[in-house]
C-alpha cells in the first residue's frame, strides 16, 4: 500500500496535477483498490471536520501577522539590520535569511507562514547581488522551518493535544534545539561558502557603530515576541488563542514603526488568504487520504512491523527516525502527525522514552519532511514566493539543511538533555 | 477574456470578505482574552473559530486557483514547449475540476444531514449547523462552479490557439504582483 | 465474514484493555475463525467525534464504539442517556444505562441506522480545582472547563462560567488560572498529570460517566445469520461489556486513592489532592437545578415524546421525574 501511494504520488505530481488534488486522487485510489468499504461516503464528512478546526485557524493568523510586517516594513528592516550583523560570514547574506526565520520564527506559530514572510522579503534581494539561487532559497525554506520548533508552534500544540503533554513544556523543550539548528545552519553555510565560494554572495563587513545602530530595527520583533510569549506564559491566553494576541501585536507594531494603510492592509488580507486556501487544499487532501489509509489498515501494518522487529529501545528509535524520513517524503506533516502519533507514541513511551523529548525529536523530523521533495510545504513556498526558475532549485539547495536536521536528530537521541534541559530546570 | 476578468474581480471580493471575517474573529477572540481577566467570558470562541476556518478555506479555493496559488510541481511541465506546457495545464485543470465538482457533490450529504436532523453543534452555544454548513458548502459549490468555468475559458484559447494567454490564467505561476 | 471496527480512544484503558482483546482475539475465537476482525480507531482515522456514528449508519465500516455525546449534535434526545449526577456509583450508572437502553436502540435505528451492540462505561467525570473549594455550591463564579454541552449547562445554572479549552491545553490552563476548575475521567486526570496543576478534587459525577456505545451499521446486522448474530450479541455482552462495567467502580476508587492519598495506588506513585466532598444541602440544591431547569432544558432540545420515555424508564429507576 506505501508503494502504490510512493509510486501514484510522483506519477500524478509530474503530471503537474495541483498537489493537494492529487492527495485527494490517491485517496479514491485506496479506496478503490485496497479497501472493500465505500470509503468515498466519508469524503464530504472529512473536508468539513478537517477545516473546521479551532487550531488551524492559527495557520491564517500568522500568516497575516507575518504580511502585515513585511508590507509595513518591518520585516524588511528586521533583515536589512540582522544583514549587518551576520553578513560578514562566508555565504553573506544567506546568514542574513537563516537569522531572520529564526527570529520570526519566535513569533509565528507556522513553519509555512514563517517561509511566506521571510521569502517575501528576501527573494528580490537574491536576484539583485545575484546569490546562487539554490543555496538562497534553500536557507529561506530551511529557516521557515523553525517556525515550528521555536515556541509558539502549532505543530507541538497538535502533539500536545494528541499525546497529552504539558504545551508549554513542550514549548519550553523546543527552545535550545531550535536555536541549535540554526548555528547548525549558519556554521554549514559558512563552511559550504569557504569550500564553493559562489555559491554565497560578497562578504560584507558594516562599521560596528552601522551594527549597533540596526540592533533597534530587531525591536518590533522582540516586542511582538514578547506579547505572543506572555500572554502564553502568563495564562492569559491558550497558545492557540496566542495567534489572535500575535495578529493585533502585528497591527500595533505596524503602526509604531512601519506604516498602516489600506492598501496594504488589502494586500495582506489576499497574501493571506491565498496562502492558507493553498496550505488547507493540501491539508484537507492529506487528511482525506489519510483517513482511507486508517480505514485500509496503515496503522496495523505500521504497528505489526514496529512490535514485530523485537529491537533494543535505541533500535526502535532508529527505525522511527528511518520511517519519518521515508513517510515524510510523501505525507504532508500535520497528517503525518496525526496518523502516526496514536501508533508511535505508546510504543515509544513503552521503550521507557520521555514524551516531551519525543516531541521535539519528531518537529526536527517534521521539519525535514517539511523540505524534502516531493511533497514539501515549505519548499512550494518558497517557490511561489520566486518569479522565475524551477521548483528542483529549490528543492536542491534545501538538501544540506535536510542532512543537518538529521545530524540534530541523532544529536538529540545521543543526548536527551538538549531538549529537557529547560523544562526540567524550570519546573 | 472579459468572462474571466470579472471572475477574477468577483473573487478578489471574495477574498476580501474572507480577510475582513478573519480579521473579526481575531478580534472577538482577543476581545474574550480581555474579558476573561476581567472575570468573564463569551465562551465558545473557538467553536466559532472552527467556523470561520471552515468557511474561510472553502471560499478562499476558487481565488487561489484564479491567482495561480495551488502549487504544482513543473519539473516536467517546464520542460515543455509552449503547446506541451498548455496540454499539461489543461490536463492539470481538467483533473482538478472534476476533483472538485466530486468534493462539492459529496460534501452536500453532510448539509443534507444537518437539514434533516436540524442538527446542532454538541456545545453550550447549540449553533445550528445548517447556518454555518451552508455557507461552507456553497464556497466548495463556488470553488467547482470557477475550475469549470476556468477550463473551459482555457480550452477555447487553447483551440484557438492562444498557447500564451492561457497560460496566463491556468499556468504554474502566480501573479507577480501579489508577491511584492 | 469480515468486519471493520472502528474502536473509542486509542490511548485509554477501555480501548486497550477491553475493546482491542474482544475484537482481536476473543470474537474471532469464539467465532471458531468464521469472523475475522480489522480493528482500527477512531483518532486514528483522524475521524471528526460527530462524524463517527453517521459514517457508519452509511456503511463506511461495520462496527464503531465511540461516547455516545459526541453523536448528540444530531441526536439530542441521546443526551438522556448520560445525565450528569444522578448516577454517584457504577452501579447506579449501569442500571441507568439499562433502563435507557430501549431508548438508545431505537435513536440509533432512527438516526445512524445502526444496532446498538454494547454500551459500556468510560470512568465518570470528575471536577478537578486549582483553587479552595469546599463543596459544589463553591464552583458559583468560577471559570469550570466543561465536557459535553449538559455538564456544561449545569455548570451554567449552577452559576460557574464555561470556558472552552482543549484537553491538552487544560494543565497549562489551570496551573496560569485560565481556568479554575476542569472536568474529566479520575484516571485521564492522574495520568495527564493534572494533579501537579490542581489542588482540589471533588469525586463527584459531574460530567456523568460518558458511556460508550458500541453499534453496527444496520443492514450488516440485518445481513448476519441469526446464530451469527447471537453469537455476536452473547460474547459482546459476556466477555465485553460485563468486564468493563465491573471493574468500573474499583477503578473509581483507585483513581481517587491514587489522586488523594487516601488509599492504596496500584497505577504507580500516589499524589495528595485534597479530597472535597460536596455536602448533602449542596448535592441537593444542584439536583434541584439539574431536575428544575436542565433537564426540562433538554426535554425542549430532544423535542417529541422523549421526556416521557426518559421518565417511564431511567427517571423510574434514579429516581426523578421531567415536569
Ligand atoms: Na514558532
Ligand atoms: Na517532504
Amino acid at each position: 500500500m506505501i508503494t502504490y501511494v510512493a509510486v501514484g504520488l510522483l506519477a500524478l505530481l509530474s503530471m503537474s496535477i495541483p498537489v493537494g488534488i492529487v492527495l485527494f486522487l490517491l485517496g479514491f485510489g485506496i479506496d478503490w483498490f485496497f479497501s472493500s468499504f465505500p470509503l468515498i461516503r466519508g469524503l464530504g464528512n472529512m473536508v468539513w471536520s478537517a477545516s473546521n478546526s479551532a487550531t488551524l485557524i492559527a495557520i491564517p493568523f500568522f500568516v497575516l501577522l507575518g504580511e502585515i510586517l513585511v508590507r509595513s516594513g518591518v520585516a524588511t528592516r528586521t533583515y536589512a539590520a540582522l544583514d549587518r550583523w551576520v553578513s560578514w560570514l562566508p555565504g553573506g547574506l544567506v546568514h542574513a535569511n537563516v537569522a531572520t526565520a529564526t527570529m520570526f520564527s519566535a513569533t509565528s506559530g507556522s513553519s509555512v507562514a514563517t517561509a511566506a514572510t521571510v521569502a517575501t522579503v528576501a527573494m528580490p534581494q537574491a536576484e539583485k547581488l545575484g546569490y546562487d539561487p539554490k543555496l538562497f532559497s534553500g536557507a529561506i525554506a530551511a529557516g521557515g522551518t523553525l517556525g515550528i520548533m521555536i515556541p509558539p508552534s502549532i505543530n507541538l500544540i497538535v502533539y500536545g493535544f494528541l499525546t497529552q503533554t504539558s504545551i508549554p513544556q513542550l514549548f519550553l523543550a523546543g527552545l535550545i534545539p531550535g536555536i541549535g539548528l540554526a548555528l547548525a545552519f549558519i556554521v554549514m553555510v559558512a563552511i559550504i561558502c569557504t569550500i564553493k565560494p559562489h555559491l554565497g554572495g560578497e562578504r560584507r563587513v558594516f562599521p560596528l557603530a552601522d551594527m549597533m545602530r540596526a540592533l533597534v530595527h530587531l525591536l518590533p520583533i522582540i516586542l511582538l515576541f514578547t506579547m505572543i510569549i506572555g500572554s502564553i506564559y502568563n495564562g492569559w491566553a491558550t497558545p492557540t488563542e496566542a495567534a489572535a494576541v500575535g495578529v493585533a501585536g502585528a497591527f500595533v507594531i505596524a503602526g509604531a514603526f512601519g506604516g498602516l494603510s489600506f492598501k496594504m492592509l488589502t494586500e495582506s488580507i489576499y497574501g493571506t488568504v491565498k496562502i492558507t486556501s493553498m496550505i488547507m487544499l493540501v491539508v484537507i487532501g492529506a487528511s482525506f487520504l489519510n483517513f482511507t489509509l486508517a480505514s485500509a489498515g496503515l496503522g496495523q501494518e505500521l504497528d505489526a512491523f514496529l512490535s514485530g522487529l523485537g529491537l533494543s529501545p535505541l533500535g526502535f528509535i532508529l527505525v522511527v527516525v528511518v520511517m519519518y524520513i521515508v513517510l515524510g517524503f510523501f505525507i504532508e506533516t500535520l497528517s503525518l502527525m496525526v496518523v502516526t502519533i496514536p501508533i508511535i507514541v505508546p510504543l515509544v513511551i513503552e521503550q521507557g522514552y520521555d514524551p516531551i523529548w519525543f516531541g521535539i525529536l519528531m518537529i526536527v523530523l517534521i521539519e525535514m519532511a517539511l523540505i524534502t521533495p516531493p511533497v514539501g510545504l515549505n519548499l512550494y513556498v518558497v517557490q511561489g514566493a520566486r518569479q522565475s526558475g524551477s521548483m528542483s532549485e529549490v528543492m536542491l539547495g534545501a538538501l544540506p539543511f535536510a542532512i543537518v536536521m538529521l545530524l540534530m536528530a541523532f544529536a538529540l537521541i545521543a543526548f536527551p538533555q538538549i531538549a529537557l534541559f529547560l523544562p526540567q530546570a524550570l519546573n | 477574456m472579459e468572462l474571466l476578468g470579472t471572475l477574477r474581480t468577483i473573487n478578489r471580493g471574495v477574498a476580501a470578505l474572507i480577510g475582513v471575517m478573519l480579521l473579526l474573529c481575531a478580534a472577538f477572540v482577543l476581545l474574550d482574552i480581555v474579558f476573561r481577566q476581567l472575570g468573564s467570558s463569551f465562551g465558545g470562541t473557538d467553536e466559532i473559530s472552527g467556523y470561520v476556518m471552515a468557511i474561510a478555506t472553502s471560499w478562499g479555493m476558487a481565488y487561489t486557483m484564479l491567482e495561480l496559488g495551488h502549487v504544482r510541481i513543473d519539473l516536467l511541465r517546464s520542460r515543455a514547449a509552449p503547446v506541451g506546457r498548455c496540454l499539461f495545464d489543461l490536463f492539470s485543470m481538467t483533473v482538478l475540476s472534476a476533483t472538485v465538482v466530486l468534493i462539492a457533490y459529496k460534501c452536500w450529504p453532510v448539509l443534507e444531514r444537518s437539514i434533516n436532523n436540524n442538527s446542532t453543534a454538541n456545545t453550550p452555544l447549540e449553533t445550528p449547523l445548517v447556518l454555518v454548513q451552508a455557507p461552507w458548502f456553497a464556497g466548495w459549490l463556488w470553488f467547482a462552479v470557477m475550475a469549470c468555468l476556468t477550463t473551459l475559458i482555457a480550452l477555447r484559447m487553447i483551440l484557438k490557439g492562444e498557447f500564451s494567454q492561457s497560460e496566463a490564467i491556468i499556468g504554474a505561476f502566480g501573479e507577480v504582483e501579489t508577491l511584492k | 465474514e469480515n468486519l471493520a471496527v472502528v474502536g473509542s480512544w486509542s490511548g485509554l484503558p477501555l480501548h486497550i484493555e477491553y475493546e482491542a482483546p474482544f475484537w482481536g482475539e476473543t470474537l474471532p475465537a469464539a467465532s471458531g475463525g468464521d469472523l475475522t476482525i480489522e480493528l482500527t480507531t477512531h483518532n486514528q482515522m483522524g475521524l471528526g467525534l460527530g462524524d463517527i456514528y453517521p459514517l457508519l449508519g452509511q456503511g463506511v465500516y461495520d462496527v464503531a464504539m465511540t461516547v455516545a455525546d459526541y453523536a448528540v449534535a444530531d441526536a439530542p434526545e441521546l443526551e438522556g442517556l448520560d445525565v450528569p449526577l444522578i448516577a454517584l456509583s457504577a452501579e447506579e450508572a449501569r442500571a441507568m444505562v439499562d433502563a435507557a437502553r430501549p431508548m438508545v436502540a431505537d435513536i440509533y435505528h432512527d438516526r445512524f441506522n445502526s444496532h446498538v451492540l454494547a454500551i459500556a462505561p468510560y470512568p465518570p467525570q470528575v471536577v478537578f480545582c486549582n483553587a479552595e473549594i469546599a463543596g459544589l455550591d463553591d464552583l458559583q463564579g468560577l471559570k469550570v472547563r466543561a465536557s459535553g454541552r449538559m455538564t456544561a449547562k449545569l455548570l451554567e445554572a449552577l452559576g460557574a462560567e464555561g470556558v472552552n479549552v482543549s484537553f491538552s491545553e487544560v494543565p497549562g490552563a489551570l496551573q496560569k488560572g485560565v481556568v479554575d476548575c476542569a472536568v474529566t475521567g479520575a484516571g485521564s486526570g492522574y495520568s495527564a498529570g493534572w494533579w501537579e496543576v490542581s489542588t482540589h478534587l471533588m469525586p463527584l459525577p459531574l460530567g456523568g460517566w460518558d458511556p460508550v456505545v458500541t453499534a453496527m451499521n444496520l443492514d450488516k446486522w440485518n445481513g448476519l445469520s441469526s446464530e451469527m448474530q447471537e453469537l455476536i450479541q452473547t460474547q459482546i455482552t459476556t466477555e465485553f461489556e460485563d468486564p468493563a462495567w465491573a471493574t468500573a467502580q474499583n477503578a473509581l476508587v483507585n483513581d481517587i486513592a491514587c489522586l488523594t492519598g487516601n488509599g492504596d495506588c496500584p497505577a504507580g506513585e500516589s499524589r495528595s489532592m485534597i479530597l472535597v466532598e460536596a455536602s448533602d444541602a449542596d448535592f441537593a440544591k444542584a439536583r434541584e437545578i439539574l431536575v428544575g431547569e436542565v433537564l426540562p432544558e433538554w426535554a425542549e432540545r430532544a423535542g417529541g415524546d422523549w421526556a416521557e420515555r426518559w421518565n417511564a424508564s431511567v427517571g423510574q429507576v434514579v429516581g426523578v421525574t421531567i415536569n
